[in-house]
This record gives C-alpha cells, structure tokens and sequence, in this order.
C-alpha cells in the first residue's frame, strides 16, 4: 500500500483526516450516549479499514494505468549501469558467473540489491535484524565469490522489493534491470512476478533470469510472466479480501460487544433506580403476614340487586419477590382460583379453609379473575371474583 | 528547464496513475509499441531527460487524460512525444486532450506525411515528425524543442 505520508501534501491530508475523526468521536461522546461515540468509531474504522482494502487491493491487481518511468541517464554516454536484483538466488553459481560477464564489460557498473524479504508481522513486532542478517550474509557470500579484479556493489534493503528498487532508480538511475527470481516463490525469497512489475513500473529494459538449483538461468516468456501476475495478483488478493473480511468481522463484532455492554449496564442502572425510587416512595407501606379471606357463595349484592359470589378480599398489596400466605376459607362446595397471568399467578383454592402462597416478581398492578365456571357475571367484575394484585 | 501553460498548472489534476518522481525535464513518451517506446526513452535517458512511456489508450481500456481525473504524466511533463498513430478515434481523443489541456507545453507528434483533414486541423499549430522517425530524430527534435522553450522563457500565468 502506498504510504499516507508519501509527500507532505498527503501527509497533511491524512493527519486532517485523522484529527477530523477524532474530533466527530469526541464530539459523539461528550454529546450523545456512549454508544454513539462507539458506533461512531465503528464507522470511522470500517471506512479506514475499506480503504485500506480499496488501496491494497488495486495494488495487487496491478497499475490501473501502464505509464512507466525512468530518471536522466547518470555518467558519461559510453557508461552503462545494471542493477541486479537477487535474494534467494545470490548463491547460485549460474548468476554470479552473470554478475562476473556483466562487470567484465567495459564502462558497465553492477549494483546487486538485495532486499530481505520481510512479512508485515515481522515489521510490526520490528524482528527485522535476523533478516537483515542473513540478506547481508547472503550478499556478502556472493560478491566474494565475484572476481575480484572486477568491481560489483552490493547494497541491502529492508524496504519492499519494489520500493527497493525505486530507491535504487533514485541513488544509482540504472540503464538496465535483472531480476532474478525462483520458478516458484519460497519463504523468505523473491516473487516471481517481480519482474513482471519492475517492467510495468520502470522505462528501462528489464531481464527476468530465473534459477533453478544449481542450472543455468532461464527466462520466461511474456506468457509465463503474465501468469505469474495473475496468479499471484487472484490468489494475493484472495487472501487478503478473506483477511480483511475477518479482520472487519472482528471490529464489527468488538463493536456490538461493547455496545450490548454499555447498553445492558445502562439498562440494569435504570432498574436501580427504578427500583431504588419505589422503595423511597413507599418505604413503609404494610405487608400483612397472613391474609385471612373468604369465597362465599352468592356473597356480595350486585348493582342490579342480585347476589353473586365473592371473595370476601380482592385486593391484595404484595412486596416484589416477597411471598405472602394468603389463608382462604372457601365455604363453596367447588373450587376457584386467583389467576393473574400478566404476575405469573394461578392459586387453586380449593373447598374448606387452606393456607397459600402468592409470589409475584415483578412489580405492577396485575388482574386476577377466577377461572373455575361458577357465577358468570361475578368472574367479570372486580370486587366479586376478580380483583388486582400490586406489587412494588 | 520547460515553461509551463497556465492552464496544466490551475486545473486540479487527481495524480493518477502515478506522479513523477524526478525534477529533471520531464518528457512524456506516448508510443503503442512498447519495445519502440523504451528506444525512444532509452535515448532521451541519455540525453538527460527524465522519461515516461505511456502505450495510449490502445488495448488499455480508457486513458485517464480523457477522463475528469486526468494523467499526472501528462500534467507534470515539460515536454510530450505522441507517435499514437491516430487512425483510431481514442488516440485522436488524447491528442485533442493534450492541446486543450496543456496549450503551453511542447507537442512533438510523430504523423504520416499524408493524413486526412481532421487530423491536420488536429496537428495545426503541433511541432512535427514524419512517421517513421528513428530515435535519433526524436531526441534531436526534443532537443530542439527544449532549446527553443527554454530560451522563450516561462509563459505567465
């Protein structure tokens, strides 16, 4: 991916960008609840993150346009300069005999780049000085196996290979490239399709010399190099979409943790109080130990003048999670019942006198009615054989 | 060095596909033929000419010149070398794009001797190579060219 602080120009670009996000999250958070500057966050991230995906995946699939690039030829005229660029290969005696014919022709200078090939892992936790070290072996191994009546530079990078080379266009402004590389790509190595974009990037004349152990240097044809591109392009790309995918799934899911964290705390907080304000408003309201009553056949005299049945007590005040002994004298041949399914309340009172229990947990005002068929219009009414249930 | 047109210097480029990367006179190479074009850069290399080589919207989908983003190539080059042919519409299209875009920076165009009226009036006014000029041609040409920019002076903005 390109580096946000390439030039000063998009240096400042991005550090506005980065203080223009933090600003709308701090804003979200002093402003609004928690969740916002969370949710907030989220979506700077994932849009930081869907760029990054856009940059690495339009690198991986190479230069939307070809244009290619050369610095001023550096020297007098007659002078020519390859830059040879090799890592796992610099042991082979096939290139050095290479590097050897090239440095033996008048006026030419030969730079061996030797760019360790370091994984983004190994960058981050900077465990870069062992493969530094072995680049460094490895070029030093190789250019004293060079004649030494010839003059061969060496130089090592820990940057990317083609920002290696770039680097080198800058300080040496070659006249010709070799890239030489596996026919696969190994750990630690050069990628074959390196040529490929050294050629696409660079207007300079490019060889690809590719090496198998211990043979003589082979070039591949423009097919094959356009196979190595694509290939690597899909299957890099690949994997870094899948990466990526995962990499959002993380955040995303973080994200709706800590919201569900935060909302579920704000939620148990205001039951707290809630519950905290019901006891200060009713500190001291009395909860009978036992309620004593009765249910009474034709009892309690209706508005229209005749007599139904009743409970003698419809009302009942309960504390929430506190259970109350309700003892019932049933003077009726059959059984009814105090049943609130809005408290989760269903009491079978059954003929003669008994002792139950009512328990509610949650605190509200709940109907009860009786479900045994006995007098129709008394099971309708309140005061008769209905009644409520509060429980704070 | 090159001057350059007020008008390559107030449009608001979107650098894409790539920026230039050195200070030196800048020519920008258009050239389908890739062999052809390295020829041509490697030659202007040694003249001391930073290069770019571009193979022109032929085979490569849309050139960004003709877009709305524009070409950094083409935006920071003191010079332009088209040898696109032109007997297809797309490479008339850049060539018409490099003179309303950039009137003040140089056009070496590399063309038939014979070429129908619209690409004359196109060419009017162009700096000119019968096709097929050999490197050395070019790189004299751009020499020329760079010579007579040079002792113009800058034009203003």
């Amino acid at each position: 991916m390109r580096s946000p602080f390439h030039s000063e120009q998009e240096a400042f670009r991005s550090v506005l960008l980065v203080i223009l996000a933090l600003l709308v999250i701090a804003l979200a958070a002093i402003l609004g609840p928690t969740w916002l500057a969370l949710v907030v966050l989220a979506v700077t991230l994932g849009a930081l993150a869907a760029r990054v995906a856009q940059l690495r995946m339009r690198k991986l699939r190479g230069a939307e346009m070809p244009v290619k690039m050369a610095p001023p030829h550096v020297g007098p005229a007659a002078e020519r300069r390859v830059l040879v660029v090799a890592n796992d290969t610099l042991g082979e005696d096939a290139l050095l005999s290479e590097l050897e014919r090239l440095a033996s022709v008048p006026h030419t200078h030969v730079l061996v780049l030797a760019p360790a090939v370091i994984s983004t892992g190994a960058r981050l936790t900077g465990a870069v000085d062992d493969l530094l070290g072995q680049a460094r072996m490895r070029l030093k191994t190789a250019l004293d196996r060079v004649g030494h009546d010839l003059v061969v530079a060496g130089e090592i990078s820990q940057a990317e290979p083609l920002e290696a080379i770039e680097d080198a266009f800058a300080t040496f402004a070659p006249d010709e490239v070799i890239v030489s590389t596996r026919w696969e790509h190994a750990a630690g190595g050069l990628e074959p399709r390196l040529a490929g974009l050294v050629r696409e990037r660079f207007a300079v004349p490019v060889r690809h010399l590719v090496f198998d152990p211990g043979s003589a240097a082979q070039e591949p044809d423009r097919d094959t190099e356009a196979r190595y591109r694509r290939e690597f392009g899909e299957a890099a790309a690949r994997r870094f979409g899948l990466k990526a995918l995962a990499g959002v799934g993380i955040v995303a899911a973080l994200a709706m943790s800590m919201v569900a964290l935060i909302q579920s705390r704000e939620k148990q907080e205001a039951r707290a109080t809630s519950v905290s304000a019901i006891e200060q408003a009713a500190p001291t309201a009395p909860v009978a130990k036992v309620v004593s009553l009765k249910v009474i056949p034709e009892y309690k005299v209706g508005p229209e003048g005749e007599k139904h049945d009743a409970f003698t007590t419809t009302e009942f005040t309960v504390r929430v999670g506190q259970p109350q002994e309700l003892r019932i004298d049933n003077t009726d041949s059959v059984p009814h019942s105090i049943t609130a399914p809005g408290a989760g309340v269903n009491i079978v009172v059954m003929p003669g006198v008994h002792t139950y229990t009512l328990l509610v947990k949650h605190a509200g005002t709940f109907l009860w009615f009786c479900t045994f068929q006995c007098d129709e219009w008394a099971m309708e009414h309140v005061g008769y054989m209905s009644g409520y249930i509060i429980a704070s | 060095m090159f001057s350059k047109g007020s008008v390559a210097q107030g449009q608001a480029v979107k650098l894409d596909p790539q920026p230039w990367r050195w200070s030196h006179p800048r020519v920008l190479v258009e050239h389908p033929d890739e062999a052809t074009g390295l020829a041509i850069a490697s030659g202007l290399r040694y003249a001391g000419y930073a290069v770019a080589v571009c193979p022109g919207p032929a085979g490569h989908g849309r050139c960004p010149l003709t877009g709305p983003a524009g070409c950094a190539a083409a935006h920071d080059a003191d010079l332009v070398v088209s040898s696109l042919g032109y007997e297809h519409e797309a490479a008339r299209e850049v060539l018409r794009e490099l003179r309303t875009r950039y009137p003040d920076t140089p056009l070496l165009v590399e063309a038939p001797a014979d070429v129908d009226t619209d690409l004359r009036e196109l060419l009017d006014g162009c700096h000119q190579l019968p096709a097929p000029a050999s490197t050395e041609q070019i790189v004299t040409a751009v020499q020329s060219l760079a010579g007579h920019a040079a002792a113009e002076g800058p034009t203003s903005a």
